[in-house]
């Protein structure tokens, strides 16, 4: 058995080692080094370029813009909306309007400075509630991006027979995934003609289509393979350096490398949704929630990324973890003169955590009820509807992981003034929103007798490689780990989809399931489980060319109901609670995390260890949402001004595993990823409320927004 | 340009570098020692640790030529008696390695940490690797394997 085992990663000894190729060190010193030239505006008409200095420079070997691209300036992971380069006119501050390759980093980089650019000034939209109202359009069809509604029920109706109804506004920033290498690729042409690019990535097949796209070649005349990943979470899941890397492979002829420093990080990839939420609960005197209506205004930037995706997600979302019979929700998404928003763990989830946990501690709060209480009254469990009037037919642990906690929210003790606790829920849907989103793999031999797994699916640190080699063998029931793992390359992988919206190991584990059922019922033919050593039979078939077995996955989902949303988005769901305890400072308004309790039901563990892995890393992005992380446009620069939780930061963390079992998934196994993050900035906001009496409705709860926030309270 | 002898890894090294050159730069581009991360270039992450005579500094801020006469030490030194160093065994037994760009940073910190003090509290620990910035773990099972490495290698005095 290896499911459920703390199997050692498969990629933690190259780590440790140090030897673990990221892409930055595959580069060598034949490679041109390539970097970008972004808008300083916000908003401009570029009016002229001048790179003669640039292009004068000793070791410059090309500058491109626009004109320079053969194919589709075009790329988007949902529409194509978004330049390479930027043609006449930039819509965001760091906007990439030329690639500079030069023949070292030095060169390139002091090229780029020399190129001069005129711009004519826009009028800047710095926020959706201009843009909806501004004559100024950012693209021609208007402002608004996207509109999303979920009805349900009469939520005007479950309001007047509401014994208390709560409404408030929450509002969250600008936050950067900050993983910790920022993004690198280097490419070449081989020596088929085809156009090579290793990169840091969540998504290889993806990137592929889109170098074919702006180049003008076909797909199979690309090759990307993912170099081993520092961290994504969203961040490179659209194509960041791979497109420029591929161009400048095509003009020169030569290798490229390219690395974005951290400043360039910043300004270059998409951001977590500011979003504003106006949300308005309402509940009978025994807790019983009757309805929720949610007004919320996202600023998406001005192309779109994932924000459709983050739209329609935060939506069906909106309700938290709870059975409400009446639910009126209007999600929109406009287009401002911002960074670009785009996926990050959670895509827009995280934020509405915030507002429907703030809201059930009020309301239990107006009816004398325990915080605990209320969302076990309320939680959704085997046959509740969810707020698409989905039926959750299994595996859903929610009130697991509320028992789980139950016991230490019990015992909870004040330690003093300052102390505090609070609970966050959440649940989640594994996959993307209501659309196909399938996984490829396939399986082989070799001719010494092992099993050959080739995999799409990008391991972005999370652990995928060694969870689908675990379900692998258990599937084949190996006893030993007798598996050589080929992966992350378009030219020996299936399409497995992105990593991203907690889908591989549900979805990727489901398709090595199915590749393995092929591959055992050739192996029972074949003898294998009689005693045939592997061996004997890859030898015999070799003789005949190895066999290969296909897997596929796409998980059972409809489509939302364009006016309601009413469907079955997600197969399935994960759930959590999170408990946590705070200690505020009232003097200073510093929020220290001292404790989480964290409870979630992912189905089945495949690695425990893993799992653990991902609740505390996820705790600690929560607490850099609650407490330290804001990206302000313009100002945000680098590790200096942008805050990342450190280890004295983190709070004690207990994870406490909750198997339901999920019957569509792999052994049972859903997701974790997101999840991990979601309910512990609401986590965080209860506990302060119960520490200091104040309700922060805005993150992050910095030092000076908490501390104003005492002293606003003292006066009162 | 000029020329700088250190003890790298064990092995005395002279290289030619440049007077604005960091240690990061040498190490990597003329070392080719890639274990070496530059994280921000600032100083504020700790991705491009190194030890000088033993204790940790950000290589992106050291200039290659103060490593002359120094004793440098990288990740690969952990390992180069052929077996993996306690630290090595137990970030890979308690899962301290998720995207592993921070690991060797870490790594050294807590090797340094362990020099210094053979018995470190949970707090000791946490202080060792506070300018090591992590996005994946969340630290714990960071200072998890830190604490026993330490207890190992107690135990091997």
């Amino acid at each position: 058995m290896f499911i459920g085992q703390d199997i050692t990663r498969v990629d933690a000894l190259d780590k440790v080692l140090g030897t673990a190729a990221f892409a930055h060190d595959l580069k060598n010193n034949t490679m041109l080094f390539a970097c970008v030239v972004r808008s300083s505006r916000p908003h401009a008409m570029i009016r002229k370029i001048d790179a003669s200095a640039a292009l004068a420079l000793d070791g410059v070997v090309k500058v491109l813009s626009h004109k320079d691209i053969p194919g589709e300036n075009l790329f988007g992971a949902i529409k194509k909306d978004q330049p390479f380069l930027a043609e006449g006119r930039v819509r965001y501050k760091g906007e990439a309007i030329l690639v500079v390759v030069g023949v070292t980093e030095e060169i390139a980089r002091k090229a780029s400075g020399l190129v001069e650019i005129e711009y004519e000034d826009l009028e800047y939209i710095s926020d959706p509630f201009l843009s909806m109202r501004s004559a100024i359009l950012i693209h021609d069809g208007g402002n608004l991006l996207s509109h999303r509604k979920v009805i349900k029920g009469d939520a005007g109706k479950g309001f007047e027979s509401s014994d208390v109804v709560v409404e408030n506004t929450y509002s969250t920033t600008w936050i950067d995934h900050a993983y910790m290498e920022t993004e690198a690729g280097i490419g070449y042409t081989d020596e088929r003609g085809h156009i090579v690019v290793a990169s840091s990535t969540q998504n290889i097949h993806y990137k592929m289509k889109e170098i074919a796209r702006l180049l003008a070649i076909p797909p199979e005349q690309v090759r990307v393979v993912q170099a081993t990943t520092g961290g994504g979470f969203g961040g490179k899941l659209d194509v960041t350096v791979e497109g420029y890397i591929a161009l400048a492979v095509y003009h020169t002829k030569r290798p490229v490398v390219m690395r974005y420093t951290r400043e360039e990080s910043f300004l270059g990839h998409t951001k977590r949704h500011p979003l504003y939420i106006e949300y308005k609960t309402g509940a009978g005197k025994d807790g019983n929630l009757t309805a929720v209506e949610v007004n919320i205004i996202g600023d998406t930037g001005p192309y779109i990324s994932y924000g459709e995706t983050v739209c329609l997600r935060a939506a069906v979302h909106a309700t938290g973890p709870y059975e409400v019979p009446n639910v009126l929700v209007n999600s929109r998404m406009f287009y401002t003169n911002n960074p670009v928003s785009g996926a990050m763990r959670g895509f827009g989830v995280p934020q509405l955590a915030l507002a429907h946990e703030s809201q059930l501690d009020e309301i239990a709060e107006r009816i004398g009820m325990d915080p605990l209480d209320i969302r076990m009254k309320n939680a959704l469990k085997r046959g509740s509807l969810t707020a698409t009037s989905q039926v959750l037919h299994h595996s859903a642990g929610l009130l697991e992981t509320l028992k789980g906690i139950e016991p230490f929210w019990r015992a909870r003790r004040k330690q003093g003034p300052g102390s505090g606790f609070g609970l966050g829920c959440m649940y989640y849907g594994i996959g993307n929103t209501g659309i196909s989103n399938p996984s490829s793999c396939y399986l082989t031999f070799t001719p010494e007798g092992r099993v050959e797994m080739h995999s799409g699916v990008c391991d972005i640190g999370q652990g995928s490689d060694t969870v689908l080699l675990q379900i692998l063998c258990d599937a084949l029931g190996m006893e030993e780990m007798g598996i050589d793992l080929v992966r992350g390359d378009t030219d020996t992988s299936l399409d497995a989809g992105s990593t991203s919206a907690s889908r591989q190991t549900y979805i990727s584990g489901m398709a090595v399931c199915n590749a393995a059922q092929k591959m055992r019922e050739y192996l029972e033919g074949q003898g294998y489980y009689s005693g045939k050593p592997l061996k004997d039979i890859c030898r015999e078939a070799a003789e005949k060319g190895l066999p290969v077995f296909k897997g596929h996955f796409d998980p059972p989902t409809t489509a939302p109901d364009p006016e309601t949303s009413q469907g079955a988005p997600y197969a399935t769901y994960a759930f959590a609670t999170h408990m946590t305890e705070v200690h505020v400072d009232e003097v200073t308004g510093v929020c220290k995390a001292v404790k989480v309790h964290a409870a979630h039901d992912v189905g089945r563990a495949i690695n425990v260890s893993n799992v653990k892995g991902q609740i505390y890393g996820g705790v600690a992005m929560g607490v850099g949402l609650a407490l330290m992380e804001e990206f302000i446009p313009g100002k945000t620069e680098s590790f200096d001004n942008y805050y990342l939780p450190t280890s004295m930061d983190m709070p004690e963390v207990e994870a406490i595993v909750v198997e339901d079992r999920e019957p569509t998934g792999p052994f049972g196994a859903k997701g974790v990823g997101e999840p991990a993050l979601i309910p512990q900035a609401a986590a965080i906001v209860n506990a302060i409320k119960d520490a200091t009496g104040v309700r922060m409705r805005q993150l992050p709860c910095d030092i000076e927004r908490l501390k104003l926030a005492l002293e606003k309270n003292k006066i009162k | 340009m000029k020329t700088i002898s250190f003890v790298l890894n064990g092995k005395k090294t002279s290289i030619e570098v440049d007077d604005n050159e960091t240690l990061l730069g040498a190490l990597r581009e003329r070392l080719g020692i890639t274990s070496v991360k530059e994280g921000c270039g600032i100083g504020e992450c700790g991705t491009c640790t190194v030890l000088v005579d033993d204790e940790p500094h950000y290589s992106c801020l050291t200039l290659a030529s103060k490593a002359n006469g120094r004793d440098i030490k990288t990740v690969e030194y952990l390992s180069s008696s052929g077996v993996l160093h306690p630290l090595q065994e137990a970030f890979i037994k308690s899962g301290a390695v998720q995207c592993g760009y921070c690991t060797p940073g870490m790594l050294l910190c807590a090797y340094s940490l362990l020099l210094k003090n053979a018995d470190p509290d949970a707090r000791d620990i946490k202080e060792a690797i506070s300018g090591n910035l992590c996005r994946c773990t969340g630290y714990i099972q960071i200072e998890e394997a830190i604490k026993n490495a330490a207890e190992i290698c107690k135990c091997d005095r």
